[in-house]
């Protein structure tokens, strides 16, 4: 048997041992250490309201810690539920309200004092003329190149109006076969002999039929029906946008109000359920898109260009005793399509609705159907439109725009009658917009 | 643009159907579910479509019609007789009609509420008083916490 080898007794009993033990406990002091209990927080699993509250505090520290853009969006889009399909380009009336309370716009009609008609047209010989008060930046435009773009202008209504030999399209394809190529013509050719006046055209991308898309909570709602009844859900919106055309830009545009300016007018509250409007509801994908992917220089917007269709045409609506209707779709495109393109566009840059924008994201729309062009500028001030971020909210998107106007009366004999100047120099004015330091 | 009639099979060239008199009645009733203020609600024979309703509504009435939809509710087939043979509800058919031009229509109140205030002095204020003292009388100590009577010393 291996016993365990024992030290003789009297070593421990030495009483140097003994003197060494017993001037430990007397003289020093009392080593004071923290109790380190864990923190006292809810639990992650059980089934309470802490517990709920704790899984999206969690969520939301998930989302801010998300370094890359593209995780942040994902982990924002992952779960899919019913979501109202929201349509820029809708049948259903006065829509423009219903979607100023789903975005929280304001509408001012009329322009921004910097993109009204305050930059003048200079004559080479009178020399200059001073700019209108409120306008800003006088970009001087050549008498020459003004006429420059009226012809080109005139010739893509001719182009194809007249010189082409075109056969009457087929039902409900008047747009797509007489405006479409005319409004590619215009833009691309506009563009191109105003890039010497604007660097930032230079550095543009212009994209054709390009996605615009847009993924957003507004407003809750207690789940009437179902195996989730009872549970309070944020109402959920997307938008599918596909605009004629777009112009995006590396640098961002500047803002026309300082972001902590208020408005003196209201956004309209509605209280009715979406589905009154009547907006149906979809599962599907939520995609939020610019145009470009996330890694594209070019992610800030400039101007987007939107083809009216057939359905929503101005005869068609006169037809139908809804006269009014007009300027109201006109202006529901507006705010849905630029709401949607500005949101898109903060995202990419990591906002979202807990991490509030510090600085507003501006774009410019153009709404025509051929022969009537109205202009819209809209500023996103805000993302946090969710029940719970837009409780102390004062802030408000902003959107302006201007009525239709005729930019030529008729084609006649060959020569469009009528050509009009200031529907020139607006689209001039907005083609123009950059930022001051360019 | 009538019920239980056998529309004329319609040939290129033909002229435009037209009825005079038509056989459909549409109901306006309250709505079941809160609607926007533009929006007006009917009950209307199944027969009748979207144009039918728009025609009625301008040509008969002259109340100009933006847009309208329709639905039709399934009534139930469950419910049984004293001889157990299903009966069938009637299904109808509900129109939503909007207003153009920002008019607004209002179902009317027609069974308002009445305040029951009764006159101080009368018979029934006296009697009614009298009810609800009594009523007070048989109510149980609210100190012992529902617990009847029968326990106790």
């Amino acid at each position: 048997m291996a016993a365990p080898s024992r030290l003789p007794l009297l070593q421990f009993c030495s009483t140097r041992v003994f003197l060494l033990r017993c001037t430990q406990g007397f003289h020093g002091e009392p080593v004071v250490r923290e109790p380190a209990y864990p923190p006292v927080i809810p639990s992650r699993t059980a089934k309470s309201k802490s517990a709920k509250k704790r899984r999206e505090e969690d969520y939301y520290n998930q989302v801010r810690a998300a370094s890359l853009v593209q995780d942040k969006l994902r982990l924002l889009t992952r779960l899919q539920r019913k979501k109202y399909v929201v349509y820029p380009q809708t049948f259903t009336l006065n829509a423009d309200r219903w979607y100023q309370h789903f975005t929280k716009t304001v509408f001012l009609p009329g322009l921004p004092g910097k993109c009204s008609v305050g930059r003048q047209v200079v004559d080479k010989e009178n020399g200059k003329v001073p700019p209108a008060a409120g306008g800003v930046d006088p970009t001087v435009l050549d008498e020459n190149t003004f006429s420059e773009l009226r012809s080109l202008v005139g010739n893509g209504i001719l182009q194809e109006n007249f010189y082409l030999k075109k056969r009457r399209p087929f039902l409900q394809k008047e747009q797509e076969h007489f405006v479409a190529p005319f409004l590619s013509n215009l833009v691309s050719s506009v563009t191109s002999s105003l890039a010497k006046y604007n660097p930032l055209l230079k550095m543009s991308s212009l994209d054709f039929n390009p996605e615009v898309s847009f993924y957003w909570m507004r407003g809750e709602r207690t789940v009437p029906r179902g195996h989730r009844r009872g549970r309070v859900d944020p109402i959920r919106f997307q938008i599918n946008d596909q605009p004629h055309c777009q112009i995006r830009v590396p640098e961002q545009l500047e803002e026309f109000l300082p972001l902590q300016e208020s408005v003196s007018a209201e956004v309209p509250v509605v209280h009715f359920e979406p589905n009154r409007l009547p907006m149906f509801q979809r599962q599907y994908d939520n995609n939020i898109f610019i145009g470009s992917k996330v890694t594209d220089p070019c992610s800030y917007g400039h101007t987007q260009f939107h083809l009216v269709h057939d359905r929503f045409k101005r005869g068609r609506l006169i037809k139908g005793n809804l006269a009014d209707q007009v300027e109201v779709r006109l202006r529901a495109n507006a705010i849905a399509s630029l709401f949607a393109w500005t949101g898109a566009q903060a995202m990419y840059q990591g906002f979202w609705s807990h991490e509030d924008l510090t600085r507003p994201f501006v774009s410019q729309a153009v709404v025509t159907d051929g022969q009537y062009f109205s202009f819209f500028c809209y500023q996103l001030n805000t993302l946090a439109l969710t029940v719970q971020t837009d409780q102390d909210n004062p802030r408000k998107n902003i959107c302006w725009g201007t009525e239709s106007m005729r930019l030529y009366e008729q084609v006649k004999d060959g020569e469009v009658v009528g050509l009009n100047d200031d529907v020139l120099k607006l689209l001039v004015n907005f083609l123009l917009n950059k930022p001051q330091k360019m | 643009m009538a019920r239980r009639v056998v529309y004329p099979l319609y040939q290129l060239g033909n002229p435009q159907l037209r009825i005079f008199r038509t056989n459909f009645f549409m109901t306006l009733v309250k709505p079941g579910k809160e609607q926007p203020p533009d929006t007006v609600q009917f009950r209307i024979p199944m027969e009748m479509t979207k144009c039918d309703i728009k025609n009625y509504l301008e040509k008969i009435y002259s109340v100009p019609v933006g847009a309208v939809r329709t639905r039709i509710q399934y009534c139930t087939n469950k419910k049984r007789n004293h001889l157990n043979q299903r009966v069938k509800r009637p299904d109808y058919k509900v129109a939503y009609v909007q207003l153009v031009q920002q008019q607004t229509f209002q179902f009317p109140e027609i069974f308002p509420q009445k305040d029951t205030a009764l006159e101080p002095g009368s018979v029934e204020e006296m009697q009614d008083q009298f009810m609800q003292d009594e009523q007070q009388r048989q109510k149980a100590d609210p100190r012992r916490g529902g617990v009847t009577e029968w326990f106790g010393l």
